[in-house]
């Protein structure tokens, strides 16, 4: 039984996958709580799919994926900038917009120009094809990603929380508007080849949006997320070898089961919490004598 | 414009605050132009409100003093300087209005008390012991500091409010900017409220009040700028918070009631105004019951 367990440690590219995935999905998860909470998962969404023409660009001419990737990454957020401040449309029209031109552009000339690198691989990932050099890429966007959340967070956190206060007390807003952008247009990079373009999103969202609904400070929210976002994430590659099927989608998958239960079971906001509460003060107003009793709060 | 800054008022506190709006006007990109040559001058120690109907340019003025938005004529400069240089100088303190703020935020009381702190901060924003002290202190000096680990949207309105006030006292601002304070806060709130600028402006602070109140105005505002796209009226509260400017500014928009005591006892005309921007009042009759909407023959059979 032990010996079963451990098979996929006895090869290789396994092991890389697990190990990478493991890296990846912590650094996306530290990311995804500013996604959350300054509700940016559309444009998260856009900047992975915005990234694929610069893939194929990149692979053409001979560049590192990683490079064309990002440049594609933030010419995305840049176009989505301007468009928004020229026009009266809305963002999420205009990041819709954008976004899909990109990754039309993208499928266009890969289709165009088939070269060693297959659609599927960019939007469904292959983290366990990866090559040596393309791990230590991920390594390096990965490492200065979390590096640079490690220093700033905090200035991160302001920005998210009360812009107008960041620029109150001189902090370059823009900048920091910029550098999260950059860090999330690096990270969507970096899972590429992990999950995939499509999956980058889950990755991006779900351990925020769960350690979200467990504390009510942000360091904890960041340590949890993380936390959740390692383990998915090489579990998942771990689950994937057993079951022979998509790493990106037992990721995603196990991250989402993660969700659930704390959906249902977080101690403060989970819902079973919310209607035991619920029912309690019910129950404490109808011993007081205040309020009469109302069947349909009774049933909750 | 740079004259100003090295005269000292009254108390021989340098005016080192001066705040002066000179000729600005703000166009926005869809060519919209928000504010028109307004001018005007604040010293330190003085409370000034900010009043206009919505839409005449209130939160235009106030963003530009802000620095959030240029101006696309003229200048605004605290003490000589440019905003964005005192910003750097942690002069300028902004509270937000309630609907801003995201209450739902992973962030207690303390943590965004500290938040006014970060100018004083490290590159990490860690805070030290006397950035902790200085939380406290300001903290309590709102009564807020039995709060101070709670997340901040289990706070009531005027606790939500006077955590950001406290936010403002750490940070030590001497201009202190306050987006329509007593909206959604109790009168005691208001009180209180009332009563911190109130020694703000002995302790030489220089604080904007924009606000809706029109009624609370005289009671503890030295100063008001009256502005409708461009400064109406600015001046001492007495002198500019007239019926005249006032009508100006709103127009049509404030209920204007006229009483009249005729039956004074020394027959002089007793006559006074009450100019409301409030939405509908209660309108009671002599007998102490609601009259304008009365329809007495549906009360009469729902009244049993």
């Amino acid at each position: 039984m032990i010996e079963l367990l451990l098979t996929p440690f006895y090869y290789e590219y396994m092991v890389k996958a697990i190990v990478v995935s493991g890296v990846i999905g912590g650094v996306c998860a530290l990311l995804s709580c500013f996604v959350t909470l300054k509700g940016w998962s559309l444009m998260g969404d856009a900047l992975s799919h915005a990234i694929v023409p610069g893939v194929a660009v990149a692979y053409l001419v001979g560049l590192p994926f990683a490079l064309g990737a990002f440049a594609s990454g933030l010419l995305a957020a840049l176009v989505m900038g301007v468009v928004k401040s020229k026009t009266r449309i809305r963002e999420d029209a205009v990041i819709g917009i954008v976004f899909t031109t990109f990754f039309a552009a993208g499928v266009l000339m890969i289709s165009l120009f088939p070269s060693n690198i297959s659609l599927k691989t960019i939007v469904l990932g292959n983290i366990l094809g990866i090559a040596d050099s393309d791990i230590i890429q991920m390594l390096a966007i990965s490492a200065v990603a979390l590096l640079v959340v490690g220093l700033k967070w905090k200035d991160l956190l302001l920005f998210a929380f009360d812009p107008n206060q960041a620029q109150a007390i001189g902090l370059n807003t823009t900048r920091l508007n910029l550098m999260l952008l950059a860090l999330l247009a690096a990270t969507a990079v970096a899972a590429l080849q992990a999950v995939g373009a499509v999956l980058v999103i889950a990755m991006l969202v779900t351990p925020g949006a769960t350690a979200y609904q467990l504390t009510d400070r942000f360091g904890r929210m960041m340590l949890l997320a993380c936390l959740m976002g390692v383990v998915t994430s090489m579990l998942g590659a771990y689950i994937s070898y057993f079951l022979n099927g998509s790493t990106g989608g037992c990721i995603v998958c196990l991250q989402t089961i993660v969700f659930l239960v704390v959906f249902f079971f977080a101690p403060k906001y989970g819902i079973v919490a919310a209607r035991r509460k619920a029912r309690r003060t019910t129950d404490a107003l109808l011993i007081a004598g205040d309020a009469q009793p109302v069947p349909a709060l009774r049933g909750l | 414009m740079l004259q100003g800054s090295k005269k000292l008022n009254k108390n021989g506190v340098s005016y080192e605050i001066d705040l002066h709006v000179n000729e600005v006007t703000v166009a926005y990109n869809n060519g919209h132009v928000a504010l028109f040559d307004a001018t005007f001058d604040l010293s330190a120690g003085t409370i000034c409100a900010l009043v206009g109907v919505n839409g005449s340019g209130k939160s235009t003025l106030f963003k530009t003093i802000m620095g959030f938005l240029t101006p696309t004529h003229g200048s605004v400069t605290i003490g000589g300087k440019p905003v964005q240089v005192a910003q750097k100088q942690n002069i300028v303190a902004y509270i937000p209005q309630a609907e801003d703020v995201d209450w739902a935020f992973p962030v207690n009381v303390l943590d965004v008390v500290l938040m006014g702190r970060y100018g004083y901060m490290n590159f990490l924003r860690i805070p030290r012991a006397n950035d902790l002290e200085i939380a406290t202190e300001s903290l309590s000096r709102v009564n807020m500091l039995e709060y101070k680990d709670r997340q901040i949207g289990e706070l009531s309105g005027g606790q939500k409010k006077r955590v950001f006030l406290a936010r403002a006292l750490a940070q030590r601002g001497r201009i202190v900017l306050l987006d329509e304070p007593f909206s959604g806060v109790d009168v005691q709130t208001e009180a209180a409220i009332i009563e911190l600028l109130r020694e703000l402006r002995t302790e030489g602070h220089l604080i904007l009040v924009s606000t809706h109140d029109l009624g609370l105005v005289p009671s503890f505002c030295d100063r008001v700028v009256i502005i409708n796209r461009t400064v109406l009226a600015a001046g001492p509260t007495h002198d500019t918070f007239t019926q005249e400017n006032l009508g100006r500014a709103f127009g049509g928009t404030l209920r204007d009631l006229r009483i009249d005591h005729t039956d004074a006892p020394d027959g002089t005309s007793n006559e006074f105004r009450v100019l409301s921007d409030d939405e509908e009042p209660l309108i009671f009759g002599h007998d102490g019951r609601l009259v304008d909407h009365w329809h007495p023959e549906v009360d009469e059979e729902e009244s049993e």
